[in-house]
C-alpha cells in the first residue's frame, strides 16, 4: 500500500469515527424517546432572574433529597444511580439509591449532595436533566413572559423525561399541565 | 547563530568587503561556513494566520446559520443537521490533504476548523436531546476525535486545541473529585509529533510553540492530578517541575537566542523564581507532611493516589539528576535554577518534622536573596538587560513582602521604596550607556 493509499484509510477511519459519536448521542436518544418509561418530575420553582441562561432553562428536578440507609457512606459529589417509582399524584420518586446501576431497571444518573445524618437523608442533584432548550429568537419573549407569570406558576412546573436503562432523555418542560411552547405562545400578548 | 544575527552579518559583508576591511575570499568563507540563509516571509506567515482566522469564522458562521432557524425544524431534521459542520470541515480537511499538502495554511486552516466542528457537531445533538451535565466526557471525546487530526495534518492549531482540550479536561475532573491522573498519557500522546518536528528544526516555529503550550499545560496539570493524600506534595512537585524544564532548557535547547525560542529555559526559571518567592511566606509550609496524611479522610480508592507517589518522586528525582549533571558542566545559572528541588525537600522536611514554618521559610528567603544578587551582578557584568531587570525585580518582590510582615513605620518602608525605585532607574541607565559606549566603539 503506497502512503496517499494509507493517508486515505487514516483518513477514512478518522471520518468515520467522527461521525460515529453524535451518530450514536442520537441513536441512543432517539431509542429513548421511543420506547423509554415515561417519568413525570416536579421541577423547583426557579429564580425567574435566572430561569434562562442564554439559551436554555435551567430547570431543578424533584425531589431533591431521599433517605437512605447508609447516609454517612456517601460523599459529596459521588455519583449514583437513582431507581425511579411514582407517587400517587403520578409523579417520580427515588426509591432507592444505588452505587452500580442494577440491570434492567430505569435508574437516571444522580450526583449526591450533602448529607443530613440526622433526617437520614441524602440530597441529590440531577446533572444530566437540568437543561431545557430554547431558541433563542423566542428567548426574550419567553423570558418576559415567564416572569410575569412565575408567581402564579409555583410549583406547576414539571418536565416529562424518558428513561431506557441509564439513558435519560427530558421530552419536554411544561408550565401548568401545558407544554412550554404553547403555554408561551398563549402568554406572549398578557 | 540566531538567523537574524546571520542575516545582518550578510547585509554588512558587502559594506565590508567594499570598505577592505574583509577580502572577497574571507566574504565567501564566511557565506559557507553559516549557509543560506531562508529570507523571513512575513507574507506566508500572514496567510496561516488569517487562513486559521478565516476558518474559525466559517465555523462560527456556520453554527449561528444554523441555531438561527432552529426550532422552525423538527428534531430529526436538526439531529442531521448537526452533522453538517462536522461533514464541510471533514470534506475541506480531505481536499486540502490530497491537493495541498505541502500548504501550511491549508493544514492549519482546515485542522483548525476540522477540530472546533467535531466539538460543534456534538453540542448542536447534545442541544436537541437536552444532554448536560458530562462536561469532562464531552472533553475528553472530543480530544480524542481530534487527535488524528493533529497527526494527518501535522498542523500546530489542532495540536493547541488538543492540549487545551486535556487540560480543561482535567481541571473539570478534578473540580467533580474525579481521577485525572489519565492527563499524562493523553498528554504524552502529542510527543511523537513534538519528536518530529524537533528533528526537523529545533528552533522552528511549530515545535517552540508546542513546548510554549505543553509547558503551560503540564503546570496545571501537575496542580490537578496531585494531592490526594499528602499536603504540600506540590511545593517539591512544581520545584521538580520547573527546574527540570529549566535544565533541559539549558541541556538541550541552549543555542537559540532570545525570549520566544527558548521556551523551556524561560518558562522553568519564571517559574522557580515565582515558586520560591511564594515559599518565603510561611502559609505553604503551615500543616504539611505526614502528620497530616489524609489516607483514612480518602474517600475514593487507594491507586487513586499513585499519582501522588510517582509525580511526586519521579519529576523532583529527574531534576536532581540533571542537577547532577549541570554540576560536571559547572554553568552557574543551571546550578541556580537547578538547586530548587534540594531546597524545596530540605524545606518540606523541616517544616513537616519540627512544625516551624519559619526555618523554611527564611531558607527561601536566603535562596531568592542570593539568586536575585546573582542574576542582577551577572547581568550587569556580561551586558545583559533582562537579566539585570529579573535579578533587581527578584530582590525588589523579596523585600517588598518582607515588609509587609514586618512593624516597620511608613516612613522607613516609604524611603526603602524610593531607594529601590532609584537603584532600578540608575542600573538601567548605566546599562543603556555601557551598550551606547559599546554600538559606538564598534
Amino acid at each position: 500500500m503506497n502512503k496517499r493509499n494509507l493517508l486515505l484509510l487514516g483518513f477514512a477511519v478518522v471520518v468515520a469515527a467522527q461521525l460515529a459519536v453524535p451518530a450514536w448521542l442520537i441513536i441512543e436518544r432517539e431509542w429513548t424517546l421511543r420506547e423509554g418509561q415515561v417519568f413525570k418530575f416536579k421541577t423547583r420553582p426557579v429564580d425567574p432572574a435566572d430561569a434562562f441562561r442564554g439559551r436554555y432553562v435551567w430547570l431543578g428536578l424533584e425531589p431533591t433529597e431521599v433517605k437512605v440507609p447508609d447516609v454517612n457512606q456517601w460523599h459529596y459529589g459521588q455519583k449514583a444511580f437513582a431507581v425511579l417509582g411514582t407517587d400517587s399524584n403520578g409523579f417520580a420518586v427515588v426509591e432507592r439509591l444505588e452505587r452500580e446501576a442494577p440491570a434492567g431497571q430505569p435508574v437516571v444518573l444522580v450526583h449526591a449532595g450533602w448529607a443530613d445524618s440526622k433526617k437520614g437523608e441524602l440530597h441529590l442533584t440531577w446533572p444530566g436533566l437540568d437543561r431545557f432548550y430554547m431558541t433563542e429568537r423566542k428567548a426574550p419573549a419567553a423570558e418576559a413572559a415567564y416572569r410575569a407569570h412565575s408567581l402564579r406558576t409555583n410549583q406547576a412546573c414539571h418536565v416529562t423525561v424518558r428513561v431506557r436503562g441509564r439513558c435519560a432523555v427530558i421530552e419536554n418542560l411544561f408550565i401548568e399541565n401545558q407544554p412550554i411552547h404553547a403555554w408561551l405562545q398563549e402568554h406572549k400578548g398578557k | 547563530m540566531n538567523k537574524n544575527a546571520i542575516q545582518w552579518l550578510y547585509t554588512e559583508l558587502p559594506r565590508l568587503v567594499a570598505q577592505g576591511v574583509l577580502t572577497p575570499d574571507a566574504d565567501a568563507r564566511l557565506r559557507a561556513h553559516y549557509g543560506p540563509v531562508e529570507p523571513a516571509r512575513p507574507a506566508r506567515l500572514a496567510v496561516i494566520i488569517f487562513g486559521v482566522l478565516g476558518a474559525l469564522l466559517i465555523g462560527a458562521g456556520i453554527m449561528l446559520v444554523l441555531a438561527h432557524n432552529w426550532e422552525d425544524l423538527s428534531r430529526p431534521v436538526r439531529a442531521g443537521l448537526s452533522f453538517l459542520p462536522l461533514v464541510l470541515a471533514q470534506g475541506l480537511t480531505a481536499w486540502a490533504m490530497f491537493n495541498r499538502p505541502q500548504s501550511l495554511a491549508w493544514r492549519e486552516g482546515v485542522g483548525a476548523l476540522l477540530f472546533l466542528m467535531i466539538g460543534a457537531s456534538i453540542s448542536l445533538v447534545a442541544q436537541t436531546y437536552n444532554i448536560s451535565g458530562d462536561l469532562p466526557r464531552f472533553l475528553l471525546t472530543w480530544a480524542l476525535l481530534g487527535l488524528p487530526v493533529v497527526y494527518l495534518l501535522g498542523a500546530i492549531v489542532p495540536a493547541l486545541l488538543y492540549l487545551w482540550c486535556i487540560t480543561e479536561w482535567a481541571c473539570h475532573l478534578r473540580f467533580e473529585d474525579g481521577f485525572a491522573a489519565g492527563y499524562w498519557p493523553l498528554a504524552a500522546l502529542v510527543l511523537p509529533l513534538l519528536a518530529s518536528w524537533l528533528r526537523a528544526g529545533r528552533y522552528a516555529t511549530r515545535p517552540t510553540l508546542l513546548l510554549w503550550a505543553l509547558c503551560l499545560s503540564v503546570t496545571v496539570a501537575a496542580g490537578v492530578t496531585v494531592e490526594r493524600v499528602l499536603p504540600g506534595l506540590w511545593i517539591m512537585l512544581y520545584a521538580g517541575l520547573f527546574a527540570l524544564l529549566f535544565l533541559a532548557g539549558e541541556f538541550w535547547f541552549n543555542e537559540a537566542e532570545g525570549f520566544w525560542s527558548r521556551p523551556l529555559r524561560h518558562f522553568g526559571a519564571a517559574g522557580v523564581l515565582v515558586l520560591m518567592f511564594m515559599l518565603t511566606f510561611e502559609w505553604p509550609w503551615k500543616e504539611i507532611g505526614w502528620h497530616y496524611w489524609w489516607g483514612e479522610r480518602f474517600q475514593h480508592p487507594g491507586w487513586y493516589a499513585l499519582p501522588d507517589a510517582v509525580l511526586g518522586s519521579l519529576i523532583p528525582v529527574a531534576a536532581i539528576v540533571l542537577l547532577g549533571m549541570t554540576v560536571r558542566r559547572k554553568t552557574p545559572l543551571g546550578l541556580l535554577f537547578g538547586l530548587a528541588p534540594v531546597l524545596a525537600v530540605l524545606g518540606y522536611a523541616l517544616a513537616s518534622m519540627t512544625e516551624e514554618y519559619a526555618p523554611s521559610a527564611g531558607l527561601f528567603d536566603l535562596y531568592l536573596l542570593v539568586a536575585g544578587l546573582w542574576l542582577l551582578l551577572t547581568g550587569i557584568k556580561i551586558n545583559k538587560q533582562g537579566q539585570m531587570n529579573v535579578g533587581l525585580l527578584t530582590v525588589t518582590a523579596l523585600i517588598v513582602a518582607r515588609f509587609f510582615d514586618t512593624d516597620l513605620s511608613f516612613l522607613l518602608r516609604g524611603l526603602i521604596f524610593i531607594g529601590l525605585g532609584i537603584a532600578f532607574l540608575v542600573a538601567n541607565l548605566v546599562m543603556l550607556r555601557r551598550k551606547g559606549a559599546g554600538h559606538e566603539q564598534a
